[in-house]
């Protein structure tokens, strides 16, 4: 409330006070630049202190010697020795890249037409942000409760199997919807799939209608224009989505501890394993592996569309 | 184009999407409302009641079935979030003003504040646990669990005031500045009111995500539970419709919130264009 004061004395008091400040120096253009050094230095040390710090922590104890229930500061490269022996490990990271590539695949599927109906076909503003508002309530559910909700629609008793039963598709209950890979994946893509709708639509919603018309005009057909102007044009949009989905998706580990029964392990659910058990080197080789998968995928994905030209 | 047939298509498309997103939600409200306590979070319905709500409130007759302990976890939760929404919309505030002038290094500086968001909860957090061992600190939901809630929910508080200054008329400074205003008032004065609106959006970002946050304070957080913790503690034992009572309460509470956003918003422009007429 003391915004709604400033605001009504601001008009009044800026003669006043420039009165009484006749004196001070004009804006001190000069030191601009000390100033900004000022402001950002907070958000800088903090960044440094509990992003940067942190980072650097998990490869420095990745080389640490692990016995049973602590772990001791003597450099050996025994825990990475044992990741990459350990069949369970590896398992890990190849399902976290299989969850991954699908989850990526899924979203995009479910996510483009509906951003390609929201961001081109829609013409009308406020029905656009009516839509795009209906993709983003549920997101002021808890992740863990949105997780929680496909138990009673993907298990043998659930929803999904219910009414199938009803109309006669099936006969005996799909006991592999839940506690399966299959499940994960389907939650992964309910809650991700809205990064991908949101960058689309956007980038979609930029198009210029009058290139559209231009290429209709002179004949194209739609799968035509969708080739040669579409996808190139929402391609930028694309590229931010499968950022967001994937580095979502491989730091996961709630979703498939949740919905798999805890028959998918991904890296994650590694790490979470491994620190309950007090395995701290363990789990920060799987750390490690999981930052450089991350960091490729993005760097990866950043090749394919240069983002500062685009955006 | 075909419009004629892709439209309604993309149409029907869409419903369809709308109606994945939204399914298990109204699934997971119908069950909450399932008898107990013996009625299982599954179909059918055997009788509709609000036990389980009565159950989550301590209202309900003893039962096996644990309550879930969301008193104190709530009020934790929400200082945490608290805390976090200050501290994130003033460091993102100042650092976005810090940005309005190309200072040298502001290329590395930007992608170190953004990497806050886009690093996964569970790697800050494993690494602040491992660093909260090595120098001996205790870990706890009001420090190591609260820095790293900043980390993640700072970088959105800086991205919406990075917009809000790129849009921003500095003309209206300028005035003030030549007016012999000095720049920490001109700011209060001047600036503040006018990017309030980007800094109540920043605080809702802040306030939300640090609410829901929880594979950050997974590693973090040392022994007392947070909200999202202690239902993450739900997911090994067997669930019960307590839980989906829950989060139709916490649904209803994040709108609550956004009722709130939306009003203090509609207040905040009705204001600006208040003082634009009188401008004229």
């Amino acid at each position: 409330m003391v915004a709604t004061r400033d605001e009504s004395e601001m008009t009044t008091t800026t003669t006043t006070i420039a009165a009484e400040n006749a004196h001070v120096d004009p804006p001190p253009r000069n030191n601009g630049a000390r100033v900004a050094y000022w402001l950002i230095a907070p958000g800088v040390v903090w960044m440094g202190l509990f992003l940067v710090l942190p980072m650097l922590m998990i490869v420095y104890v990745s080389f640490w010697t692990q016995t049973t229930f602590k772990i001791e500061p003597i450099l050996t490269t025994k825990s990475w020795v044992t990741f990459f022996a350990s069949d369970t490990y590896l398992g890990a990271l190849g399902t976290t890249v299989r969850i991954w590539l699908t989850v990526l695949a899924t979203t995009l599927l479910v996510g483009y037409p509906s951003a390609l109906f929201v961001g081109l076909f829609v013409k009308n503003k406020t029905i656009q942000t009516v839509l795009l508002t209906l993709c983003v309530i549920p997101f002021w559910t808890s992740f863990l409760i949105r997780v929680l909700a496909w138990r009673p629609m993907l298990g043998k008793e659930g929803a999904i199997n219910l009414i199938l039963m009803k109309f006669g598709i099936i006969t005996q209950p799909i006991e592999a919807l839940l506690f399966s890979d299959l499940s994960v994946v389907i939650g992964m893509t309910q809650i991700y799939c809205v990064f991908m709708v949101g960058p689309i639509a956007f980038m979609l919603a930029r198009i210029d209608p009058n290139i559209i018309e231009a290429a209709r005009d002179l004949g194209a057909g739609f799968w035509r224009i969708f080739r040669t102007i579409i996808l190139p044009l929402s391609m930028p949009g694309v590229v931010v989505g499968a950022i967001f989905v994937s580095v979502m998706v491989l730091g996961e580990f709630a979703t498939s501890a949740a919905l798999s029964g805890r028959k998918v392990n991904l890296l994650g659910n590694i790490i979470v394993t491994q620190v309950g058990s007090l395995k701290w080197a363990f789990a920060a080789v799987a750390g490690v592996i999981l930052t450089i998968v991350i960091g490729a995928v993005v760097a990866g994905l950043l090749r394919i569309v240069d983002l500062r030209n685009e955006l | 184009m075909q419009s004629a047939v892709m439209k309604p298509a993309l149409a029907l498309y869409t419903t369809l999407f709308l109606v994945f997103l939204y399914a298990p939600f109204a699934i997971l409200a119908i069950l909450s409302f399932q008898t107990g306590p013996e009625g299982g979070p599954q179909f059918p319905i055997i009788e509709w009641s609000s036990y389980w709500y009565q159950h989550l409130f301590g209202l309900a007759p003893p039962s096996r079935v644990a309550p879930l302990p969301i008193g104190e976890s709530l009020f934790r939760s929400m200082t945490l979030a608290f805390m976090t929404m200050i501290v994130s919309t003033v460091l993102g505030v100042m650092s976005a003003q810090a940005f309005r002038s190309r200072f040298k290094g502001s290329g590395i500086v930007f992608y170190l504040i953004v990497l806050g968001m886009m690093v996964p909860g569970v790697l800050v957090g494993l690494g602040m646990a491992l660093v909260a061992n090595f120098f001996g600190i205790d870990r706890h939901w009001w420090s190591t669990a609260f820095v790293l809630h900043v980390v993640y929910t700072f970088p959105f508080a800086f991205l919406v005031m990075l917009a809000i200054f790129n849009r921003f008329d500095k003309s209206v400074e300028e005035a003030s500045w030549s007016l012999g205003v000095s720049p920490a008032r001109t700011f209060r004065k001047v600036t503040f009111p006018l990017i309030f609106p980007g800094v109540l959006s920043a605080m809702l970002f802040a306030f939300t995500l640090s609410y829901d946050e929880f594979s950050r304070t997974l590693f973090a957080s040392g022994r007392d539970l947070t909200l999202p913790l202690a239902i993450y503690g739900t997911f090994a034992v067997e669930i019960h419709p307590n839980v989906f009572a829950f989060g139709v309460l916490t649904t209803l509470f994040s709108f609550a919130l956004l009722g709130v956003y939306a009003i203090l918003m509609s207040l905040s422009v009705r204001r600006a264009r208040r003082i634009a007429i009188q401008e004229e």
